[in-house]
């Protein structure tokens, strides 16, 4: 077999292949150690981070639906030192891209996390999640309009030297403006999509499935949405996207790469099959070469209409 | 060690009703496998249902140090469960596991009381075969075992010769007494403390076998269910309430399913 050229750039950052693990899917990799080789992604994501600890929501937590699954995990981790101290001497020692997903409940703290990470060693870029709400705005989230979506950008580019993504909502009208708004923001890349705000209803107790109410839908039920985001939000920026919703085989990864994301991340398909990811470059690779192709990157965005 | 396996289903056979038996081969990875441990099972390579399902490791045919197949035991209560029912002998299965904490088992304690509730007697046979295995005299453990009827009292004749006593009760009054089986168990723990009570079962019957314990000032572990999607601590689906307010939550994959029974609020 020939040897086809897995590589991609994601603004600045070289990936070896375009499959990384998504945030809050892969735990802090150190859970899937024992499985397979870690080395082998193109990169990984972590459980997203704030500056100080978080709980979470109440159980239950998760919930099945047809082709898909339902959290409400309300972004549990132990916070920046926590992180700082019992994780990242672990990630450190991979041969494989660390990125730090972060988050925060106001502007402040968003930049505060930029500025520490920018400082510490091991992580290679950050990814940022403005999905989440902003409680000085009554508890929108960040990232549901182009104006904050922006002004959290702008705070982090400040702070932050390294390759900045960001990671968009799909809970909006329009995704290319909020796309449009990170770019001229200062932000390297883009990934999408979040999860879909959903929700379960137990007709027994007629109460929700989920003690939040309300939840995140992610796993194959999404994909054909997040391929149509992809699709459309590569029409509006110039900065790479990074492809996520829904991607359990590598067909589905190329879907994404097809229709203009330059690297993709796989997340529900983890829990379903920890060998997902790297089945999945072994699938691309497998394509290439039987397309007679010697480079991924001349697949991103080939899509004819 | 946590592996993903394709195991081969060795047997798969109803034991009663809607529950079945189902032999599975294992790696070595199981050598450490520990009572109260459970694996995630893929149940249809076809995402229908979508996530794994958990369930604890019924028992470990072999030796510890060479593990031939794991055993689990099952009750068909929907999709996935039903999908494992109609697998055959010589099919494949992808297995993450052994998962979790396990019981903690203390050899220099004296007596011991297993407290089975329905499918909940998948760990507890485990773990009163490995307490055997472990040099522990049988004649100081009792197990309780309850169900809504005859068909839900499994294992019975396994805890018998292994030497262990078994009191049994159902709902209906279709074998045993008709009663709870904590009303058994809550005279057996006033006459003779035990140094410890284990359990497994509905919410219902693990609140009030807590409770018991509580009581009688007696240390329990019980076996909890969440919901998972992940079962080795990626997803953080499966958080557990605690006694105390304000505490962070504790994880069912990683910090249990076995937990001290004080810690939790049931
Ligand atoms: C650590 C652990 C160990 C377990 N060990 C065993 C075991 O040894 N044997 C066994 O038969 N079962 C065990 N269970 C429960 C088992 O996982 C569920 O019965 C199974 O997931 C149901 O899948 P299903 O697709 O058949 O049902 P579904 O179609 O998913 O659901 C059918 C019904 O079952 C109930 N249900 C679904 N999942 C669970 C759950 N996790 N806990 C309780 N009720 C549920 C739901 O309320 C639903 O109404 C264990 C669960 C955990 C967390
Ligand atoms: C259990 C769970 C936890 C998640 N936690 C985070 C998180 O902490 N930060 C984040 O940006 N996205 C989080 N996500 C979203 C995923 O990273 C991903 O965008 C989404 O699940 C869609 O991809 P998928 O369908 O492949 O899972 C989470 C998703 C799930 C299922
Ligand atoms: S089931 Fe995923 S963290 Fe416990």
């Amino acid at each position: 077999m020939t040897t086809c050229d897995l590589s991609v750039n994601i603004g600045g950052l070289e990936l070896k292949n375009p499959v990384l693990t998504a945030s809050g899917t892969f735990g802090y990799a150190k859970e899937f150690e024992t499985i397979f080789d870690l080395n082998r992604l193109g990169g990984i994501i972590v459980k997203g981070l704030s500056l100080m600890p978080s709980k979470g929501n109440a159980p239950p937590r998760i919930v099945e639906t047809s082709c898909g699954m339902l959290n409400a995990i309300g972004l549990e981790n132990a916070g920046l030192d926590a992180f700082i101290s019992d994780k990242l001497p672990f990630l450190k020692n991979l041969k494989t891209p660390v990125l730090a997903n972060i988050y925060g409940t106001g502007i402040e703290a968003y930049a505060e996390l930029a500025a520490r990470l920018n400082d510490i060693e091991g992580i290679s870029a950050i990814e940022v999640n403005i999905s989440c709400p902003n409680v000085k705005e009554g508890g929108i989230a960040f990232g549901a309009n182009a104006s904050t979506a922006g002004k959290v950008t702008e705070a982090v580019r400040k702070n932050y030297q390294g390759p900045l993504i960001v990671k968009l909502s799909p809970n909006v009208t329009d995704i290319t403006c909020i796309a449009k708004s990170v770019q001229d923001s200062g932000a390297d890349a883009v990934s999408l999509i979040n999860t879909i705000t959903a929700m379960a209803v137990d007709i027994h107790t007629r109460r929700p499935k989920l003690a939040n109410i309300t939840g995140g839908l992610s796993g194959p039920a999404i994909k054909p949405v997040a391929v149509r985001m992809v699709w459309q939000t590569a029409q509006a920026i110039n900065i790479p996207i990074i492809g996520v919703g829904g991607i359990m085989t590598a067909g589905d990864a190329l879907e994404f790469i097809i229709a203009g994301a330059s690297a993709v991340q796989v997340g529900t398909a983890n829990f379903v099959n920890p060998l997902a990811a790297i089945e999945i470059i072994e699938g691309i690779e497998a394509y290439l070469a039987q397309q007679s192709l010697t480079s991924v990157r001349s697949l991103i965005g080939c899509l004819q209409v | 060690m946590i592996k993903q396996d394709n195991a081969t289903i060795i047997w798969n056979r109803s034991l009663a009703g809607t529950v079945y038996s189902m032999g599975l081969t294992c790696s070595s990875a199981y050598q450490s496998a520990v009572p109260g441990q459970f694996v995630m099972v893929q149940t249809n390579k076809d995402l229908q249902p979508l996530l794994r399902r958990p369930f604890s490791i019924s028992s470990i045919v072999g030796n510890q140090q060479l593990p031939k197949a794991i055993e689990l035991l099952y009750k068909v209560v929907g999709k996935g469960t039903g999908r494992l029912s109609g697998l055959k002998p010589g099919q494949q299965l992808s297995l993450l596991g052994p998962l979790g904490k396990g019981f903690a088992i203390d050899p220099r304690r004296q007596t011991h009381y297993l407290a089975a509730g329905g499918i909940g007697v998948a760990p507890i046979r485990f773990l009163a075969q490995y307490m055997k295995s472990i040099g522990i005299d049988t004649s100081c453990i009792r197990v309780f075992i309850g169900g809504q009827s005859q068909d839900d009292l499994l294992c019975q004749a396994d805890f018998e010769a292994l030497g262990i006593r078994a009191t049994i009760t159902t709902d209906d009054g279709s074998a045993g007494d008709q009663c709870l089986i904590t009303d058994p168990l809550a005279q057996a723990v006033q006459k003779h403390p035990p140094d410890m009570v284990y359990a497994c079962g509905p919410r219902g019957m693990l609140a009030c076998v807590a409770g018991i314990a509580r009581q009688y000032n007696v240390a329990c572990q019980v076996s909890i269910e969440t919901m998972m999607a992940c079962g080795i601590g990626a997803c953080l689906g499966c958080a557990v309430q605690l006694s105390q307010e304000g505490q962070s939550y504790l994880h069912a994959c990683l910090d249990g399913p076995v937990f001290d029974a004080k810690l939790l609020a049931l």
